[in-house]
């Protein structure tokens, strides 16, 4: 099993995730982060830090959201590790409660 | 350098399952030593979730992380294992003579016989202040932790955070110091709301400078930290005078050094097997979240079924000529006197 970030983080990024996780398995993109699942270890750490409640157990993953499963998959293999959270994007306040922000997804 | 202890066992991580390891070991009359880099017992329990209701507890239909622990405690009080607290372990190495040497962060040395590893998702650190380079001041004018209050009289003062630490710190502090600012992201605090209001009384009377907003960069001058600059929420800039910060940004867990022990290690965990839940390493056992084998489940309670098999395992590794007989609580008068309840004469 794994960990996925879901929608609620693009544009945002808030990156409060990034400092508890014990491997560090957060991957980073322009505007959204994502799990490898190949280094998760589904200690679930993260998952109250997030302020926007974007992270998911990969069998909790809601119906809407199953296709950041792959994404993250695939994110994960060309993003670079982030270890250190940094402040969020200037604009992630007004972007924190937008529900469809797939389209803005920067790969 | 403290003297060395000589023990049959040493459990590393002093969350759920490493007391209970110290209860399954001492009903087979084997005495533990726990090590936690952690100041307080309790592991996730008492660090991340001590007021969160956790619902999975075999017959405690909602306990939280911090009654957990408080019933824990009860229960190996008969026991007397001794904790070493805020420490963590540096380095386990198998000795000629087939006993496990164990180094703590704090200079204490263990010889122990059996080592159980029930360090979670790893050793709980101090966050750090994300700028990249002021870790060249850590321990001179950097600090997590406030050891010496002394050495920071009459200085200029930084202190980060919201929790607890932060604030108990910025009232210890407010009028020992040259200048005190405080530093928050948000203008919403964690800490006890007594501590809280006093901190806001300080503000007035100008005893605490509160800044909200984050850390955006330092200035060194004579190669000494100088100042920190601060960006506001309002995305204003301004810079405090410092001569010393205290970051309270929490803590987070890392597995650090374990993966250095030789041990069999996939995917960051360390595999054992599920008779004996012992490493690759004999001797060396490892349980709860920081275990893996086929179906393993991060559960609190398969930590505990883990923790029995492997005082069990341990017992006969350590006497391979006695055996070991499963008795019952409810009728061993021998575990009655060893938990020291009921008719012991």
């Amino acid at each position: 099993m794994t960990y996925v970030v879901t929608e609620s983080c693009i544009r945002c990024k808030y990156t409060d995730c990034v400092d508890v996780c014990p491997v560090d398995c957060f991957r980073e993109g322009p505007n959204f982060l994502v799990i490898d699942p190949d280094e998760c270890i589904d200690c679930a750490v993260c998952v109250p830090e997030c302020p926007v409640n974007a992270i998911y157990a990969e069998d909790d993953v809601p119906g809407d959201q199953q296709q950041f499963i792959k994404i993250n998959a695939d994110l994960a293999s060309s993003w670079t590790s982030i270890t250190k959270s940094k402040g969020a994007l200037p604009d992630a306040d007004e972007w924190k409660d937008v529900k469809s922000k797939l389209a803005e997804l920067v790969k | 350098m403290s003297s060395s202890i000589e023990t049959d066992a040493v459990i590393i991580g002093a969350g759920p399952v490493g007391l209970f390891q110290v209860f399954e070991l001492g009903l087979l009359e084997i005495k533990a030593h726990v090590i936690d880099a952690l100041p307080i017992i309790g592991g996730q329990c008492m660090e991340l979730y001590p007021d969160k209701p956790i619902y999975d507890i075999p017959a405690l239909p909602v306990c939280t992380g911090k009654e957990l622990t408080d019933n824990l405690l009860k229960q190996i009080e008969p026991f007397g294992a001794q904790f070493h607290l805020g420490q963590e372990v540096s380095m386990v190495a198998q000795r000629p003579d087939g006993r496990f040497d164990i180094h703590t962060s704090a200079d204490q040395h263990f010889i122990s016989k059996t080592v159980f590893i029930a360090a979670g998702v790893g050793a709980f650190q101090p966050r750090l202040v994300p700028l990249d380079g002021i870790d060249r001041f850590d321990g001179t004018q950097v600090f997590y932790r406030v050891k010496d209050p002394e050495q920071f009289l009459g200085k200029n003062m930084v202190i980060c955070g919201g929790g607890d630490s932060a604030l108990d710190w910025a009232l210890y502090f407010a009028d020992k110091v040259n200048q005190l600012t405080l530093i928050h992201r948000r203008d919403d605090f964690k800490a006890a709301p007594k501590s809280v209001s006093k901190m806001r009384e300080l503000c007035d009377t100008g005893k605490i400078n509160l800044k909200i907003g984050q850390l955006a960069g330092f200035e060194v001058h004579d190669d000494k930290l100088s100042e920190l600059l601060i960006t506001g929420i309002d995305g204003a800039k301004s810079s405090v005078p410092c001569d010393v910060i205290l970051a309270f940004f929490g803590l987070s867990p890392k597995l650090g050094p374990i993966a250095d022990w030789g041990l069999d290690i996939d995917r960051k965990q360390i595999t054992v097997d599920t008779e004996k839940f012992q490493t690759s390493t004999p001797g060396i056992f490892a349980v709860g979240d920081i275990n893996l084998y086929p179906g393993k489940k991060k559960l609190i309670l398969s930590g505990f079924h883990e923790a029995a098999l492997a005082a069990f395992a341990a017992a006969a590794y350590l006497s391979p000529e006695k055996t070991i007989q499963l008795q019952y609580t409810t009728t061993s008068t021998k575990l009655h006197k060893v938990l020291g309840v009921g008719n012991t004469e």
